[in-house]
């Protein structure tokens, strides 16, 4: 479905991102987990066209996205949930549901079927954003991604700056859209949760994949330890 | 052994002299051609002294002004009045103060009168004007063109009105001109590199780090703006003595398009720039206005009077410079860094200043250490999301404190609160018993707080030594003092190979180093570190530790150290914080942090437990 | 009373003309973060439909200025700003000021550097009498199509997808891309109502001054740029009450400067602003400056 050959990412003369392969089936969560600077955010961003891979290519069901506007890849279907939310919060909370979903018309069924699984966003609709908590905000941003009727949903750091009680809230959210077979690439510094969630995770560090593969295979590989905490355990 | 230098002697010989030969050479061919060939020579380095006015502000500040006219006016104005005939003053300027009028001032007193005069105007003006947005200030200098010109055109008894004046005497001569300007390029260039120019220029290329290393953008935009005054003021003066009349439209709106387009054409980081820019679009206006007028005398000034095809074909230049070339001309280079320059004299490439004698001097290591940055109960909010929960912590000179915790615990948001970036909803902050609550990160620079963020910040145009000299300069150390220091700060840090090359160019590992190098060059008796080894490989990350251990000893501060990596952290930190949710989970040694569950739990995740402890 | 009531009236309208040329270039602002040198060239280069156009029916005049002034912001848009509008904010201004540079000397190439005259309908240059205040029918046409604007711009933002598109962007550019905002189209909108508005002041501003001139844009722009700093930079309605602010003040300096300050009054009205910046770095509404990125 989505398909990563050899992408290098850099910002002026400075590459962060050393030439990654990726690819996501439908129907699958992949994880991509790694600590600061290890270009999980760079690589969501030359996915979604906001930053130009400096080499390779992204492909999404058979159309090369490298090259195309962002405004352009969302409309092929694949959602980004940013890290930080960046909901509008100048706009209300049905005017950023508007603005996720793909029109007008038909646009107002899907809100409604997408606010049936996020009760207390329709009880503040007409509000204004930054009114919301923390994870209020959190749902709003992924219902926003969810009324565009994402076919590859990407979730970066759904999860930071929440209180636990509201990770659990998010997280049972994320399992029931898993359960429903929406495609997922999730995105977060917490590797345990992420691993525990996830088909299989990527392990990144510095820019270069160092290790992948399902939970019990990744548990026995020593590369992730390493990678992650930067020693060997 | 010989100090060592930001650049080398001969790099600092072609920086002057290039500008200085294209002056001499333009001066001479003007003096070898006809009376009003001569004129014409004579405006266009008049022209060149306001663009290098331009420059000292917005070359080095990298904010753009659109009133540095007004200051030309202004200079042209008081060097007029105190030069016109007696006879003239009663006629045209009937409300002339009588010592004014009565003054009869020579050329060379009235210029330096005008420049006095413009550059306080400037100081006057730039004290409101400097402390707004770097957006709002090129709009507000717009308005002060206005006013400017609105104030002559109306002040009919003293200015002669919208009629302007005539019979002022010409004075100028194209020699004298090119001396002027010749002057004015030393003085450029003695600006750009001195500690306020660096300053300034640390400001244009990170707004936050040059906060971060002491420097007052503020203070330093204000002795830019104030110096571009007196070069824009003697540049009018000196134009007004070589044409004999004056209006209120000669320097205003065509006048500034034509000078922002020389600047930008020649790029306006750089004197050689400036230079550069003004002759090349003074040489085409020169054939556009011939095809436009024929053979009319060429007046590279008053470009707004006399509007058609010329003014056209300057706005199509600068359109098409600011799409396709945005570094101008020049590159924003200075002549003495131009490696094509080098290569064609055979030189090879221009000579890096040797740092490697530098190493003589060290950093004291018998500072007094005493004190402590404390702060206590620090709570904070964003739009509803409770960051930081009541959070105390201690750091004393010569410790390393490590401060963990998974992401969105609150670390950075508390080194923003400490560092003075971020002001807390509640809770204190103490520099050596100091409350310190609402100080600028700047002043806290000053109190001895060193910091580094989480991105590198590099100052991507300034050489390595530059960026960490100017570190010690934010100190308000003078340039000669403060490269010694970055040298030796640099040496520790294994830097001082690269200490001639831009640090835009170095890859990221090197970058963060020159970003602590730079926190180091300030002297902080307490320096926090945000995530130093984020992005750096394995080898990179031992020698950070190597370097921090280093510093800990030899700089005697204490290290807040915020990373995501362990064993950094176990290894340089004695005394370790765990933050999470914005509270305080636990305050021990690595041991002891290592062995609480809950530490473990909330920082790698429960299912890690079991691999870490095996 | 009287004399005061006549003083609010001429007051409000020269606000009014104010607010509209701050709402065309904050419009821009805040879609695409160019302050738009070259707004005053829109202007300019609608009043010059208007007098090429004189001798048609003055709806028919009016229309062309109106089509003028959209299709050369477009066009300025995409020849010249598109190219450089991931560049910062100061290469943008300087980008403006080459293209208003270059529209006000084609002008004067093409038609003259002197102001001309235009003839314009007789029933504007009338007064209309309400009790004893004379008000200018200009005054009640410009009052009129300023709440016609603003009620429609307040239609278009809060009532529209586009609107709403406009907005987000406003907000946070790159999200609403993230989301399928489309960017071009938002800007080309953005730079067209910001065309269409400008050719409304054109047309006041020559109805009545009676001529129009190359230069004719230098004052308006900078009253534009003026309000918006006033109004805090990105605050759409703010601009207006900066512009609303600043013709206000300049109205009832000409009414009660004493008399040998008038002639200074321009000097006063701009000098105004910058006070208002000490105090508050932001304007007045304290608008951010910066823009948040995903």
């Amino acid at each position: 479905m989505l398909e990563l050959r050899g992408v290098h990412v850099g910002y002026g003369r400075i590459e962060v991102v050393h030439g990654i392969d990726l690819s996501i089936g439908p129907g699958e969560v992949v994880g991509m987990i790694g600590p600061n600077g290890a270009g999980k955010s760079s690589i969501l961003r030359s996915i979604c066209g906001l930053v130009r891979p400096t080499a390779g290519e992204a492909v999404f069901e058979g159309r090369v996205l490298t090259g195309m506007a962002p405004e352009l890849i969302a409309r092929l279907g694949l959602s980004l949930v940013p890290e930080g939310r960046h909901i509008f919060k100048t706009l209300t909370v049905a005017e950023n549901l508007r603005l996720g979903a793909p029109s007008e018309d038909d646009g107002a069924a899907w809100i409604e079927r997408t606010l049936d699984r996020f009760p207390i966003l329709r009880e503040r609709a007409d509000r204004r954003a930054d009114c919301l908590s923390g994870g209020e905000q959190q749902q709003l941003a992924i219902a926003r991604a969810l009324v565009g009727r994402p076919k590859l949903l990407i979730l970066d750091e759904p999860s930071l700056g929440l209180a636990p009680k509201m990770i659990a809230v998010i997280y049972e959210l994320l399992q029931n859209l898993r359960d429903e077979g929406v495609t997922m690439l999730l995105v977060e510094q917490n590797a345990a949760r992420t691993i525990d969630f996830s088909d299989r995770c990527v392990v990144l560090s510095t820019g270069k994949v160092r290790a992948q593969g399902s939970r019990g295979e990744l548990q026995r590989n020593p590369d992730v330890l390493r990678a992650y905490l930067g020693r060997q355990p | 052994m010989s100090a060592p230098r930001l650049r080398s002697r001969p790099a600092v010989a072609v920086s002057l002299l290039v500008p200085l030969t294209l002056i001499a050479i333009a001066t001479l061919v003007g003096a070898s051609g006809t009376p009003s060939f001569q004129g014409t020579v004579t405006l266009i380095l008049c022209n060149l002294i306001v663009v290098l006015g331009l420059q000292v502000f917005t070359g080095n500040s990298g904010v753009y002004s659109f009133g540095q006219l007004g200051f030309a006016t202004a200079g042209a104005y008081v060097a007029a009045l105190l030069t016109l005939p007696a006879a003239f003053v009663l006629l045209q300027t009937p409300g002339l103060p009588h010592f004014i009028a009565d003054g009869h001032l020579g050329a060379l007193p009235s210029t330096l009168i005008a420049a006095a005069f413009s550059g306080f105007l400037a100081m006057v003006v730039g004290l409101p004007l400097m402390r707004t947005s770097t957006l709002a200030i090129p709009i507000s200098t717009f308005a002060f063109l206005v006013v400017v010109y609105n104030v002559v055109a109306n002040w009919d008894r003293v200015t002669g009105g919208s009629s302007g004046l005539v019979s002022i005497p010409t004075t100028t001569t194209v020699e004298s001109a090119g001396l002027w300007a010749g002057a004015a390029v030393v003085l450029a260039l003695a600006f750009k590199w001195s500690a306020s120019g660096y300053r300034l220029q640390a400001t244009r290329e990170d707004e936050v780090a040059a906060r971060s290393i002491g420097i007052d953008l503020m203070k330093e935009r204000l002795i830019a703006f104030g110096l571009s005054g007196v070069l824009c003021g003697a540049g009018g003066a000196l134009a007004v003595h070589q044409s004999g009349v004056l209006n209120p439209a000669t320097f205003y709106f065509g006048a500034t398009v034509t000078t922002m387009t020389m600047l930008v054409v020649g790029g306006a980081r750089s004197v050689y720039g400036a230079v550069l820019g003004t002759l090349a679009i003074a040489m085409v206006n020169e054939v556009l206005r011939g095809v436009e007028n024929g053979a009319e005398l060429f007046n590279a000034i008053s470009i707004g009077e006399a509007p058609g095809l010329a003014a056209i074909g300057l706005g199509l230049i600068l359109l098409a410079t600011m799409i396709a070339m945005p570094n101008g001309l020049s590159g924003g280079k200075e002549a003495g860094e131009l490696s094509w320059l080098w290569r064609l004299g055979s030189l090879g490439s221009p000579p890096p200043p040797k740092p490697h004698t530098a190493v003589t001097k060290s950093p004291p290591t018998d500072r007094v250490v005493k004190g402590v940055l404390s702060a206590e109960e620090i709570s904070l909010a964003f739009s509803g999301l409770q960051v930081l929960r009541g959070i105390s912590l201690t750091l004393a000179p010569g410790e390393a404190l490590g401060l963990i915790g998974p992401n969105g615990a609150g670390k950075t948001t508390l080194l923003n609160v400490l560092s003075g970036f971020q002001k807390p909803d509640s809770g204190t902050v103490a520099l050596d018993g100091v409350d310190v609550i609402g100080r600028s990160p700047a002043r806290l620079a000053h109190r001895g707080l060193g910091r580094t963020f989480q991105a590198a910040l590099p100052f991507p145009q300034l050489t390595c030594l530059e960026s960490v000299a100017v570190g010690a300069m934010g100190m308000g150390v003078g340039r000669r003092r403060a490269v010694p220091v970055a040298a030796a700060v640099l040496d520790r840090l294994n830097l001082l190979e690269q200490a001639a090359l831009p640090a835009g160019s170095l890859p990221p590992g090197s970058q963060r180093l020159l970003g602590i190098a730079r926190a180091l060059a300030i002297r902080p008796r307490y320096l926090l570190l945000d995530e130093p080894a984020a992005g750096l490989n394995e080898a990179e990350s031992e020698e950070l530790i190597v370097i921090l251990r280093n510093v800990l000893r030899d700089f005697g501060c204490g290290i807040l150290l915020i990373e995501h990596d362990m064993s950094i952290v176990m290894e340089l930190c004695p005394r370790i914080q765990v933050l999470d949710d914005g509270m305080t989970l636990r305050i021990g040694t690595p041991q002891e942090v290592q062995a609480d569950p809950a530490v473990v739990e909330a920082y790698l995740g429960s299912s890690f437990l079991a691999a870490v402890d095996a | 009373m009287t004399e005061l009531g006549q003083n609010l009236i001429d007051a409000l309208a020269l606000g009014s003309l104010y607010a509209l040329i701050a709402l065309g270039i904050t419009l821009v602002y805040t879609v695409m973060g160019m302050m738009n040198f070259a707004h005053g060239e829109f202007i300019m280069l609608a009043a010059y439909a208007l007098y090429a156009f004189a001798g048609l029916p003055f709806a028919a005049a009016v229309t062309s200025a109106l089509l003028t002034g959209i299709a050369i912001a477009l066009l300025a848009e995409r020849v010249a700003f598109r190219p450089v509008r991931n560049t910062d904010l100061s290469a943008q201004l300087v980008t403006s000021l080459a293209v208003a540079a270059i529209l006000q000397n084609v002008v004067m190439v093409a038609v003259d550097a002197r102001a001309q005259s235009v003839e314009t309908p007789a029933a504007i240059s009338e007064s209309t009498s309400i009790g004893s205040i004379s008000v200018p029918n200009l005054e009640f046409v410009t009052l009129g199509l300023t709440g016609i604007v603003l009620a429609s711009l307040g239609w278009l933002l809060y009532r529209t997808r586009t609107g709403l598109a406009m907005r987000a962007a406003a907000e946070n550019f790159d999200m609403a891309r993230l989301l399928g905002v489309r960017a071009d189209r938002v800007i080309a909108i953005a730079f067209a109502i910001s065309g269409a508005l400008a050719a409304a002041v054109g047309v006041l501003i020559v109805m009545q001054t009676g001529q129009v001139s190359p230069t004719m844009g230098l004052t308006p722009v900078l009253v534009g740029f003026v309000a918006v700093v006033i109004g805090g930079f990105g605050r759409i309605f703010g601009a207006a009450i900066g512009g609303l602010l600043l013709g206000a003040l300049s109205s009832l300096l000409g009414a009660y400067l004493p008399e040998g300050l008038v002639p200074f009054r321009d000097a006063i009205v701009f000098t105004f602003p910058v006070l208002i910046l000490i105090f508050r770095p932001h304007g007045l509404l304290g608008g951010a400056v910066g823009k948040a990125r995903v």
